[in-house]
């Protein structure tokens, strides 16, 4: 029996196994628009350009820290994550969790007290200090609370905006 | 008089002081706060003002509307104090400093060892295991000792309400949510996470680990974590604290250690003072008296 | 009444009218006059004129505090919660009623029988100095109504309150009874005052018991703030005795000060034994103040120099203070020393004017004036807090007036016909109606004069 036709149809095989199977192609594609603030209430949920993002910044990590795109260029991060690989996960609320104080997230996080990152923010804080982090030091892109997300009608009522223009309330309390 | 009498007297006069004296000098050895105990740990580096803890304590307990809205930001030109419609203010500071101003969000503490808990008549305040300082409107008289006691000047009182003024301040929300175990309509709302909530003694391994990790952005102090013996709600800033509006001049130990000393006094003169002064009179004690002791020609005259 | 007596009123110092008969209660309590008499003499008088005005504006403004609120009638402030009526109406009106269990223990438990002219006074100045210290209190208190919560609904008893405020019921209810003997001899119920005599120790041991605690006390309420009061008027570890020292001499020289405006402007009241004993008594009184104000000057140097405070001397609340310490107690001490030495009854009844000024002084300037003296802004009370305080105190005036008018304060009751204790100017009017002659009144100024 000629060993060779053997090897040459398991060759073939792999290949053709591998070429099935890609090793390192990314899972979903890369959206060009994430709606955020999906449940807020005093603020109206509203859409992130993602692909404008993309165009100007380039790099991934410089949003996605941690997560994809050139990882950890922070020294600090680097005594631990200096041979870290990307995640599978990369959107924001994978790491983040969006109600950090609740009863299931604190007890979580008592089970698990050798964990480094305890003090991680929750995801509302992380998105602010990210993205109004980035725009402030840039001196391009929306600062104010609602140059993003306008407020909605239960919103005006929680922050009793029909009072502006009242007197101050610093008059007289002593 | 009779020794009978005297004897009677004296049990009377007794009984009399004895009425309820229930006064016991407070134990000592210091409180850290319950196991359990909950705590907010407020990062002033991140708070940008936007006042929406304000906003959401109002919503949550039910409060008036406020004289102005909360989006107005004229209110930070003169610094406020909480009052009986506004439990939680934020203030600013450091106005024209070349990092931006400081923003400081004040309320109740919740103290380990309570001023206002210490000073209340009738028992109104409780410290509950969750950390919460909680106060019973239905038993209130209405002294304000405990405005008076506190440190920090955190209770308001309803000087314009007629038939219930009480005194209102900062609960932790306890009634609607910490009971339950969910954090402070303050800490849900703020945008820029300066509010985090957890254990306290989690909270303290947390915030000496941000002036660790980067000690730049912060003063190397927690705020609370041993003033007035210890808080609830412990402060980071990027400053002295003095600048930022906090009073460094309190000590560590709980306003009630000084208080002690006088309450520890009560039951010595309780104890001391009937025979001191009984024996007094019986050492003088004259012949020429009549039965009641009164009137004859007293040979005592002066000079 | 002056005028009265000298044409003839015959004063009401026994339960048997001049005929034998007994006296009845409506004629006790109109001081023998007819209803119409009474009247006049209270129309002629002018003090009561400026009683009327004060009573016109501010009685309704203090019938309105209850119906308005505490917004309406104080300050209604946050930072200084707590305004006049506490500052002056309790921590001032309270160590100047000390005079109580002072003289009650003089008397009954040192064996001081010689002060016994002055006792009734000194009691009744102590009882009503408090009744109204909580008629202040009810007026301050949010919920007034809920006054009585710390003995039966809800206790604190790690309060230095919740001390005070069962001590001062408890003294409130002894010295009640200690007073109540005088009131039993005018009512005409004399197993009352036998019963209220079998305990009079017992009752003057709790006075003096409970008097030391709560005066120490409202001095230990400041314990509770001790960055807001300024350093120079507090002490951590001596606050409650400076308290409970000041308010020595505070009771003693209000004595003094009430029997001097007594003496002069009710003369007719005070019987012989009243009046010949008054300028020895206030000496003895008035030994006894300058022993309390030397010993409170050491003890308040004391404490500043146990905390290191003598840099804060140096400062606009250093001069306050030293205004304060001098004006109200040092020279007071001196004017009462130097009075009694050279027996000048004038300077040693100023002396004891200015102690009192120096005691409300100081717990004025505790309560509000240095307290929060880090805050920028010192809290002037609203025109309406102050004219309540001044109609509380004018009623308090009244009251205190209308029972020395009537019970055997001043004077002793005569029970029997004994006609000795009753000065011989003032007996003559039945005889003098007959002979219609200007008979002299006992006067205060003629007593001054000391052989």
């Amino acid at each position: 029996m000629p060993s060779y036709k053997h090897l040459i149809f398991g060759a073939l095989i792999l290949g053709a196994i591998s070429v099935s199977y890609p090793a390192a192609a990314p899972c979903a594609p890369v959206p060009d628009s994430v709606t955020l603030n999906q449940s807020g209430k005093q603020f109206k949920p509203f859409s992130f350009n993602h692909a404008k993002h993309i165009q100007l910044i380039r790099e991934c990590s410089d949003c996605h820290h941690h997560t994809t795109g050139t990882l950890v260029l922070d020294p600090n991060c680097a005594r631990c994550h200096q041979n870290s690989s990307a995640t599978a996960v990369v959107s924001c609320k994978g790491c983040h969790s969006a109600t950090p104080f609740s009863p299931e997230t604190i007890a979580a996080k008592a089970a698990q007290k050798q964990s480094y990152h305890l003090d991680m923010m929750g995801l509302k804080g992380a998105m602010h200090h990210n993205c109004i982090g980035c725009h402030s030091k840039r001196g391009a892109g929306p600062v104010g609370c609602q140059d993003c997300h306008p407020r909605s009608k239960q919103g005006d009522a929680f922050y009793s905006a029909a009072r502006k223009g009242a007197k101050p309330a610093h008059a007289k309390e002593h | 008089m009779k020794r009978r009498n005297f004897l009677k007297a004296c049990l009377i006069g007794g009984a009399t002081i004895t009425l309820g004296k229930t006064n016991k000098g407070w134990a000592s050895g210091s409180f850290e706060g319950y196991p359990d105990a909950m705590g907010v740990l407020v990062d002033t580096t991140r708070c940008i003002g936007c006042r929406s803890c304000e906003a959401a304590c109002n919503k949550e307990q039910g409060l008036p509307e406020p004289d102005t809205s909360f989006d107005d930001k004229s209110v930070f030109e003169e610094p406020r104090r909480p009052t009986a419609k506004a439990y939680t203010v934020v203030n600013e500071y450091e106005k024209k400093a070349p990092g931006g101003p400081v923003y400081r969000k004040m309320q109740c503490n919740h103290c380990n060892e309570p001023a206002c808990l210490t000073s209340c008549f009738v028992n109104a305040y409780t410290k509950t295991k969750e950390g919460a300082v909680i106060y019973n409107s239905k038993v209130c008289v209405g002294c304000r000792n405990c405005m008076i006691a506190c440190p920090f000047n955190v209770p308001g009182y309803d000087y314009e309400s007629v038939t219930n003024p009480i005194v209102k301040k900062c609960i932790l929300c306890y009634d609607t949510r910490l009971k339950v175990g969910r954090p402070p309509a303050c800490v849900d709302i703020c945008p820029q996470e300066a509010l985090t909530f957890g254990h306290r003694a989690d909270l303290i391994k947390m915030a000496h680990e941000r002036i660790r990790a980067t000690p730049d952005r912060y003063y190397d102090h927690v705020y609370g974590e041993k003033e007035v013996g210890g808080t609830s709600w412990l402060y980071l800033a990027r400053t002295d604290f003095e600048k930022v509006g906090f009073d460094t001049t309190l000590n560590n130990e709980p306003i009630i250690s000084n208080v002690k000393e006088f309450l520890g006094m009560v039951p010595m003169v309780l104890s001391i003072w009937p025979a001191l002064f009984s024996g007094i009179h019986l050492l003088s004690k004259k012949e020429q008296h009549d039965e009641e002791g009164h009137d004859t020609e007293s040979t005592q005259e002066d000079r | 009444m002056k005028k009265m007596i000298q044409h003839g009123l015959a004063i009401v110092d026994s339960p048997y009218l001049e005929s034998g008969k007994k006296r009845s209660i409506m004629d006790k309590l109109l001081l023998g006059l007819t209803p119409s008499q009474y009247l006049l003499q209270a129309f002629r008088n002018p003090f009561n004129w400026i009683l009327a005005v004060i009573f016109a504006i501010g009685i309704p403004i203090l019938i309105g505090r209850f119906f308005f609120g505490l917004a309406w009638a104080t300050s209604g402030s946050n930072d200084y919660p707590w305004g006049l009526f506490l500052g002056f109406g309790l921590f001032a009106m309270v160590p100047l009623s000390s005079s109580g269990f002072q003289l009650g223990t003089a008397c009954e438990i040192f064996g001081r029988h010689d002060l016994e002219p002055i006792e009734r006074l000194a009691l009744l100045n102590g009882l009503l100095g408090y009744f109204f210290a909580v008629i202040y209190l009810l007026a301050d208190l949010g919920q007034p109504w809920r006054l009585p919560y710390p003995m039966v609904v809800s206790f604190g008893p790690a309060a230095v309150l919740f001390l005070v405020a069962w001590h001062v019921s408890t003294y409130l209810s002894v010295q009640i009874l200690e007073v109540s003997t005088a009131f039993f001899e005018w009512i005409g119920f004399p197993a009352g005052k036998r019963g209220v005599r079998r305990i009079t120790l017992g009752l003057t041991v709790s006075g003096i018991i409970l008097s030391t605690l709560h005066q120490g006390a409202l001095g230990a309420l400041f314990t509770y703030a001790p960055g807001k009061v300024h350093p120079l008027w507090y002490s951590s570890s001596f606050q409650w005795l400076h308290f409970f020292v000041s308010s020595l001499p505070g009771g003693l020289c209000m004595v003094i000060a009430v029997s001097t405006i007594a003496a002069k402007t009710m003369t007719w009241r005070g019987d012989r034994r009243f009046h010949e004993n008054l300028d020895r008594i206030t000496v003895s009184l008035a030994k006894g103040a300058c022993m309390g104000l030397a010993t409170y000057i050491t003890i308040k140097l004391i404490a500043i120099a146990h905390d290191n405070k003598w840099s804060y001397i140096d400062s606009g609340w250093g001069q306050w203070f030293m205004l304060e310490i001098i004006l109200g107690f040092m020279l007071p001490l001196a004017l009462m020393t130097y009075g009694v030495h050279t027996r000048k009854m004038t300077v040693v009844r100023l002396g004891a004017f200015m102690t009192v000024f120096g005691v409300v002084l100081n717990r004025v300037n505790t309560a509000i004036i240095t307290f929060n003296w880090k805050l920028p802004h010192r809290e002037i009370p609203p025109w309406r807090e102050v004219l309540i305080s001044i109609t509380i105190f004018a009623i308090y005036i009244v009251v205190y007036r209308f029972i020395l008018y009537r019970l055997p304060i001043l004077y002793k009751w005569r029970m029997q016909e004994e006609a000795v204790t009753v000065p011989a100017a003032v007996r003559a009017p039945a005889a003098a109606r007959r002979e219609s002659s200007q008979v002299p009144v006992a006067s205060y100024s003629k007593m001054t004069d000391i052989e």
